[in-house]
């Protein structure tokens, strides 16, 4: 289980998180989504979470089972790539891919990084063959053998949306922290998206935890929602909240009913 | 199909060793390569090719070998590599004049251990740094290094150190006391082994993991640390690396002029210059380094010798890189080669060349002629 | 390294006492000399993202232009013999330096519209190799036209006649006095002129967004070239007065002061103004307080500053990465 513990980050005077306190992964594989209006403080929290943001105050905990008892490890000075290698994986809102390698190298760095062979001096194409393997998998379950040889800054951006995705998969996450999977995406290619997101998450019991503004796929595929709002949790609970609960919506619309 | 020869699309290539293939072009470019410089001394002997001036072009072209892993790779630039070509230098240097170390191979260990040691030191500051932040602390490293050789009598001020452990003789090289002539043909061919050997190691770096690593921080730092990739660490191991190189083709360059002396080989323009033939030869080429760094030695230090305005001259000679071979010399050698087929076949094509030329000097000279006026009588 | 104006402490009497003072003084004085080249320096960066290898040489391209200028025009004018023809004597000098300036605007905007514009798009270490062919290409031009032996323009002694600084008691060269008067009068230009002109702020949108500049119909181009004009334009200025001042025009004297200009803009933190000033004067004043008292210090001491610097804010002092302020 992956839990905030009343965080806080300021930017001078805007409090972009507010002793935020939150817990992901209590049940294994669960698939939380984050919505809450622009400027509520959604991408701070998973920066602060990934350990792209060090906060003000408060605590970025793992709880670990070992041996059946429960194991917390606090993880808030923790270094981004040390985190990345113990399971906590993220994604970008705006693409984040090496946009120089085509997306099967891309896809290989993030698998060569998963089984520590990043030190190795054989040569890339002599005896890597597990991560060979590792690597055709991930292309074939995110559709993007056809592209492999293509070179990642000459991509559609909905593709793009895809390799940054298949590469967090290919770190083989424990808890996986999307940003925003879906911005900028054509609408009727979210739902694909988003589709293979949770085959992979599943198929791996992995536990997500989403960004997203499309209330419609929020409805769809979560099985919990965070509402953050203004820097604070203002609603935690089923999808279903967004159908029932009025000042929830307001709160999302930004409008008064 | 032999051991060494494999078909890769429907073309033959050469297999030198596991995961290295060549093709037919590189494979006969290599050859080649590799022909002419085991022939220089020959060459020299009868045509007015320096053969000094070429030796020490190799060597601070190894430099800028290792300045480029940096370069290519990780996207840093250093502006401070002479800092371990001179540490190898003075290192060789300190130890004959000072401690009378005779042999050369401990010399040249020496430089590689005390050049590596400083790299680790330096590398450790700047490995967090980016962009000109990153170029200008090298480039600080350097200077400073270089204000305490040249004011410091240990190192006999900006005269510099004898590398002659004896006072009068050249190192011995694999226990062999040797004339001055065969000293310096010993030790250009032990330079080439070394070169081939850095160049095999500099190529099985960059298609390893390790390489793609490099590749991955110096294209997207931020994605690179959330694949699990420790950046900084992995900047500052390629700095050392890097570091290595200079102090190897330091120590050597000690042992070639037996005689160091702070400017040439410490101060900061010379780190530029090392930097500078790096992309002259080709940063996106393995050898391009090497080639650029004959290139721009062999221009700065013997055109002066054939004409008045050489400075002008190897400008020039830069300048026309930069817009004529947007690759460096290596880098655009298949570009020129289907160029060339092809005004072969129509030789219209050279007059077009020159005309495109012409044109865009005239429209540059034209547009900075307005911004003068607009400057002066005010925007329009 | 700093030697490059070491006739300035000799020209200085001898004063015991106050010495310290008197170093610091030469500190500001050569501060504004730098910040003449790092103000350029640093919008040309912020701007166009360029790193000018060759502005030093344009510095010295100032410096030996205005050997040539003032030599034509104090050939006009009878040699200062009072106060107040040393007065009119100065101010010549001074138009002499601005029109020595002036000859670097056609050739900033030159090598920007010939020679970087082209490359625009290319990776940025190709800019470097062709600034650096530039500053090669433009050293032996300064050495065809006024050949490769040192020059004085020397009209330094004359203009050390006018009485500044007795009014307030302390004897310094007037000359120092009017170079650190004409720095603040291009600081505070510079300031209203990115503040206050449609021009100047146009550069700066630039500067922040080229994208969105030119979506709203400005033209890049020229403002390259402009920019780039006037970085040549200060650079030569400060060339200029140097020269004409207690120190010799020759063919390496751009070379330090390029180096120390990195260090400047590095320290104040790039693209900004306030921060080439303050590094500037930081440079300045460390460098001619330390080397007096710690002369194995002076080559390293700009540098230690720097580091020192960049530990404790790694973006310098008053870093807006690229933005001009």
């Amino acid at each position: 289980m992956l839990e905030a513990r009343e965080l806080r980050k300021e930017f001078g005077e805007l409090r972009a998180t507010d002793d935020v306190s939150l817990q992901f992964g209590k049940t294994e594989g669960e698939m939380v989504f984050i919505v809450g209006p622009n400027g509520a403080g959604k991408t701070t929290l998973v920066n602060l979470l990934t350990g792209l943001l060090e906060p003000d105050r408060g605590e970025v905990v793992v709880h670990e089972e070992e041996n059946g008892s429960t194991i917390e490890h606090e993880i808030t000075d923790v270094p981004p790539a040390d985190r990345v290698n113990s399971g906590l994986v993220r994604s970008f809102q705006i693409v984040h891919v090496f946009e120089e390698m085509t997306v099967r190298e891309n896809v290989r760095v993030a698998v060569l990084s998963e089984h520590g062979r990043t030190l190795s001096m054989r040569t890339v194409d002599d005896g890597h063959e597990d991560v060979e393997r590792a690597v055709d998998d991930l292309l074939e379950q995110f559709r993007l053998e056809e592209i492999q040889d293509e070179v990642a800054e000459t991509l559609p951006h909905g593709d793009r949306k895809l390799l940054d995705v298949a590469m967090s998969f290919g770190l083989e996450p424990e808890y996986l922290l999307l940003d925003e999977p879906t911005s900028g995406v054509a609408t009727q290619e979210k739902e694909y998206v988003i589709e293979t997101i949770v085959e992979a998450s599943e198929a791996d019991d992995v536990t997500t935890v989403t960004i997203e503004h499309d209330m419609d796929l929020v409805k769809e595929y979560a099985d919990r929602l965070v509402v953050l709002h203004e820097g604070r949790v203002f609603r935690e609970g089923a999808p279903s909240l967004l159908e029932t609960d009025a000042e929830l919506r307001r709160v999302l619309l930004g409008v008064d009913e | 199909m032999s051991r060494f020869l494999v078909e890769r699309d429907g073309r033959t290539h050469l297999r030198l060793m596991e995961g290295m293939e060549l093709s037919r072009n590189e494979a006969l470019l290599a050859v080649v390569g590799i022909g002419f410089l085991l022939a220089v001394p020959d060459i020299a002997r009868v045509t007015p090719l320096s053969f000094a001036v070429f030796h020490q072009g190799i060597l601070f072209g190894i430099a800028a070998l290792g300045l480029n892993l940096l370069l290519r790779h990780t996207e840093l630039v250093s502006f401070g590599h002479a800092a371990f070509f001179g540490a190898g230098a003075y290192t060789a240097a300190v130890l004959a004049s000072h401690y009378d170390v005779s042999s050369g191979l401990v010399l040249l260990a020496a430089s590689i251990a005390v050049a590596t040691l400083l790299a680790l030191l330096v590398g450790y500051f700047v490995a967090g740094y980016l962009d000109i932040y990153f170029a200008l602390l090298t480039l600080a490293f350097n200077q400073v290094l270089f204000a305490f050789v040249i004011q410091s009598q240990f190192f006999n001020y900006s005269d510099g150190l004898r590398v002659r452990p004896d006072g009068l003789n050249p190192p011995a090289l694999f226990g062999l006391d040797l004339g001055t002539t065969a000293y310096e043909i010993v030790l250009y061919y032990f330079t080439i082994l070394l070169l081939v050997v850095m160049l095999l190691g500099t190529w099985k770096l960059v298609n390893s993991p390790f390489g793609r690593a490099l590749d991955a921080i110096g294209q997207d730092r931020t994605r690179a640390r959330f694949v699990g990739i420790p950046v900084e660490k992995y900047v500052w191991i390629a700095f050392t690396l890097s570091g290595i190189y200079g102090g190897l083709a330091g120590g050597l360059f000690g042992m070639v002029q037996l005689h160091v002396r702070p400017e040439p080989v410490l101060y900061a323009f010379v780190s530029g210059e090392i930097l500078f033939m790096a992309i002259l030869g080709g940063v996106n080429t393995l050898a391009g380094p090497i080639v650029g760094g004959i290139v721009l030695v062999y221009l700065l230090n013997i055109a002066r010798f054939y004409v008045e305005y050489y400075h002008a001259l190897t400008g020039i000679v830069l300048l026309a890189v930069v817009f004529f071979l947007p690759q460096g010399i290596l880098g655009s050698l298949p570009m020129i080669g289907s160029g060339l087929e092809r005004r072969r076949d129509d030789p219209g094509l050279f007059l077009e060349d020159v005309k495109l030329v012409l044109g865009s000097l005239r429209k540059g000279v034209t547009r900075a002629i307005t911004t003068v006026r607009i400057i002066i009588f005010g925007v329009n | 390294m700093l030697g490059a104006l070491p006739a300035a402490d000799a020209a200085l009497p001898a004063i015991v006492d106050g010495a310290l003072a008197r170093h610091a003084l030469n500190g500001v004085y050569y501060g504004f000399i730098l910040f003449m080249i790092a103000s350029g320096l640093t919008i040309i960066f912020g701007v166009l993202g360029v790193l000018n290898l060759a502005h030093g040489e344009l510095y010295a391209l100032g410096a030996f232009s205005v050997f040539s200028v003032v030599g034509f025009l104090t050939g006009l004018i009878a040699e200062p013999t009072n106060t107040v023809t040393a007065v009119v004597f100065g101010i010549v000098v001074l138009a002499g330096s601005l029109a020595a300036a002036a000859v670097l605007l056609p050739v900033g905007a030159a090598i920007e519209a010939v020679f970087v514009r082209p490359i625009d798009d290319r990776d940025e270490v190709y800019q470097l190799l062709l600034t650096y062919g530039l500053l090669l290409v433009l050293v032996d031009v300064m050495k065809f036209v006024w050949g490769p032996a040192p020059l004085e323009a020397g009209v330094f002694r004359e203009l050390n006649a006018i009485p500044t600084t007795e009014l307030v008691g302390i004897s310094y060269p007037s000359y120092n006095v009017i170079v650190i008067l004409v720095g603040l009068a291009v600081f505070g230009w510079l300031v209203w002129f990115f503040d206050r002109t449609k021009t100047g702020r146009i550069v700066r949108a630039t500067a922040i967004n080229r994208e969105m500049s030119t979506a709203i119909g400005v033209s890049t181009d020229r403002t390259f070239t402009l920019v780039f004009a006037m970085g040549a334009f200060f650079a030569g200025f400060g060339g200029a007065m140097v020269s004409i001042g207690p120190s010799t025009a020759y063919l390496e004297m751009g070379l330090d002061p390029l180096v120390l200009s990195f260090v400047v803009i590095v320290i104040g933190g790039l693209g900004s103004l306030k921060g080439a000033l303050v590094g500037a004067l930081l440079v300045g004043v460390t460098s001619r307080v330390v080397t007096p008292y710690y002369p194995q210090l002076e080559l390293a001491a700009p540098f230690i500053l720097m580091v020192l610097v960049l530990l404790v804010r790694p973006e310098g002092l008053y870093g807006t990465w690229g933005e001009i302020e």
